[in-house]
């Protein structure tokens, strides 16, 4: 049968071996304008960690969508965020998501949360010749369920371009509007009431959704939250339980007090 | 041995006769396409017989545990990089196997020189809806034949696997539940295992349900579940007797 690969259950080795390893492109000097992706966050609350995104995509000043999912399930207890250059970005998700469930599958059992963490670092390091050129960065969070407690715990990881990756304690944000959204969670962990990780399943959808209304007014390549036009963020929710989706349904129930 | 054709033939043969012999003793696996999805079962004495391919895809078998590894890993591989480099949607079993697995397990099969694969086995696909699941059933020389009647049968010889198959196809007709299904499969394991006939000899239904009970004890029964509906495209899940209500 076919040859096995270098590293058991590694998917991008696999890729290699067939010459199709994605992000293996040279950049060129006159790259067009790039499309831009912003912006996302993540903090715990009681029941878990939420993960939010607003849906606008940029390129220059000119606004292309309004419909994009920023915040992608790689797996059952696995979510990615992105902020950044989507078509790296969203080439990094399709790459981890075959890549966990390769490993699963092939290995008969899970992919432990280190690894995962560090499969994005990896990703990101493959796409440094792309970022030092300024092109295809990408700057993303990442949500996973540690198994090695019980039960199982959600938590959050930001990156920097390079690939380095740093637990995030209380929340991480990322993208250009994500100064707003650091400054306000850093505040309501400080000296709200209640505090986001006190916050119930309701309370944190109505938080995540308030604070992407105002990094919105401060960031135009934040695409914001507006009910009256059934505009709403990607939000998903990380608990022990697996991977969720709050539905634009839902948003719109919880965003009232 | 190779210079003369009919040398050739004879080594062939000689092959298959080697093979069946060292498959004799396999635990049969068995796949029954149910309105809700798919159920796969096998029994097996610590190795596992029931596996996930891919989102909508599974394999049961029996043979050497080594060899059905290499198979699964095979599959694994061609339909993930499939995925990857195309869409999930376009990974079918059909083409996994017509022009991946069969061709592969033929060439190692008629290589004489070579071990050969000593492996039975079944793969299965999900449909989309119910009635439009593909049931393989491959052989060690790369043979296939898609499975009709919505039930899949894998034993080491050929005749009581057929007759087990017919009887099944009886069996499950209209039947929807998961355990007894589950049941019923085992029933017919134990009849495959104790070289029973399916025919008129066949035990009463008590007697077969207290076989298969007895004669599980210290193995391990292993079901796959391919579930039609769900929030994932992954929709495989290993499901234990009490989940099936046994």
């Amino acid at each position: 049968m076919s040859a096995p690969t270098p590293i058991a259950g590694d998917f991008l080795s696999l890729l290699a071996a067939h010459n199709v390893a994605p992000l293996r492109v040279e950049a060129s000097p006159n790259a067009p304008v790039q499309l831009q992706a912003t912006t996302v966050f993540g903090f715990h609350f009681a029941e878990g960690v939420l993960m939010a995104g607003d849906r606008r995509a940029t390129a220059g000043n000119l606004i292309v969508t309004d419909r994009v999912e920023k915040v992608i399930e790689i797996d059952s207890t696995s979510v990615l965020a992105i902020a950044g250059v989507p078509a790296t970005a969203f080439e990094m998700a399709r790459a981890l998501q075959t890549s966990f469930e390769y490993y699963r599958r092939s290995q008969l059992q899970r992919l432990s949360l280190p690894a995962k963490v560090r499969a994005l670092a990896r990703l990101l390091r493959d796409n440094l010749p792309m970022t030092l050129q300024g092109v295809g960065v990408v700057v993303p969070l990442f949500a996973g369920l540690d198994f090695t407690l019980t039960p199982p715990k959600p938590q959050v990881f930001f990156y920097d371009p390079l690939g380095a990756q740093f637990e995030a304690v209380g929340y991480a944000a990322s993208g250009s509007g994500s100064g707003t959204i650091r400054s306000i969670l850093s505040y309501q962990e400080q000296f709200g009431q209640p505090r986001p990780s006190q916050m119930n399943l309701r309370e944190a959808v109505r938080f995540a959704l308030r604070l992407l209304m105002v990094a919105s007014e401060f960031d135009s390549a934040t695409g914001g939250v507006n009910p009256a036009a059934q505009t709403f963020a990607t939000l998903k929710v990380l608990d022990a339980a697996g991977v969720r989706t709050i539905t634009d349904a839902q948003q719109a129930e919880y965003i009232n007090p | 041995m190779t210079e003369e054709p009919y040398r050739w033939l004879e080594a062939v043969a000689n092959r298959r006769e080697y093979v069946r012999e060292q498959l004799k003793g396999g635990s049969p696996v068995f796949a029954a396409a149910l309105p809700e999805g798919v159920l796969l079962l096998g029994v097996g004495s610590g190795h596992s017989k029931v596996f996930e391919l891919f989102d909508r895809l599974a394999l049961a078998g029996l043979g050497h545990p080594a060899d059905i590894e290499k198979v699964r890993q095979a599959a694994i591989d061609a339909a993930h990089v499939e995925a990857f480099t195309r869409a999930p949607e376009d990974v079918s079993l059909r083409r996994l196997i017509s022009f991946g697995l069969s061709a592969q397990l033929k060439a190692n099969f008629e290589q004489i020189y070579a071990a050969p694969f000593l492996v039975e086995l079944l793969l299965i696909e999900l449909g989309i809806e119910a009635g439009t699941d593909a049931i393989f059933r491959l052989h060690f020389d790369g043979a296939y034949q898609l499975q009709t009647g919505g039930v899949g049968v894998a034993a080491s010889q050929a005749d009581s696997e057929e007759e087990c198959r017919a009887w099944l196809v009886r069996e499950l007709a209209g039947k929807a539940d998961r355990g007894a299904v589950v049941d019923l499969l085992l029933q017919a394991w134990w009849v495959l295992t104790e070289k029973r006939a399916f025919g008129e000899a066949l035990p009463a239904v008590a007697e077969r349900q207290a076989g298969w009970r007895a004669a599980v004890a210290g193995k391990v029964i292993e079901i796959g579940w391919l579930a039609r509906r769900g929030p994932r495209a992954a929709r495989y899940e290993p499901l234990t007797l009490a989940q099936v209500g046994l």
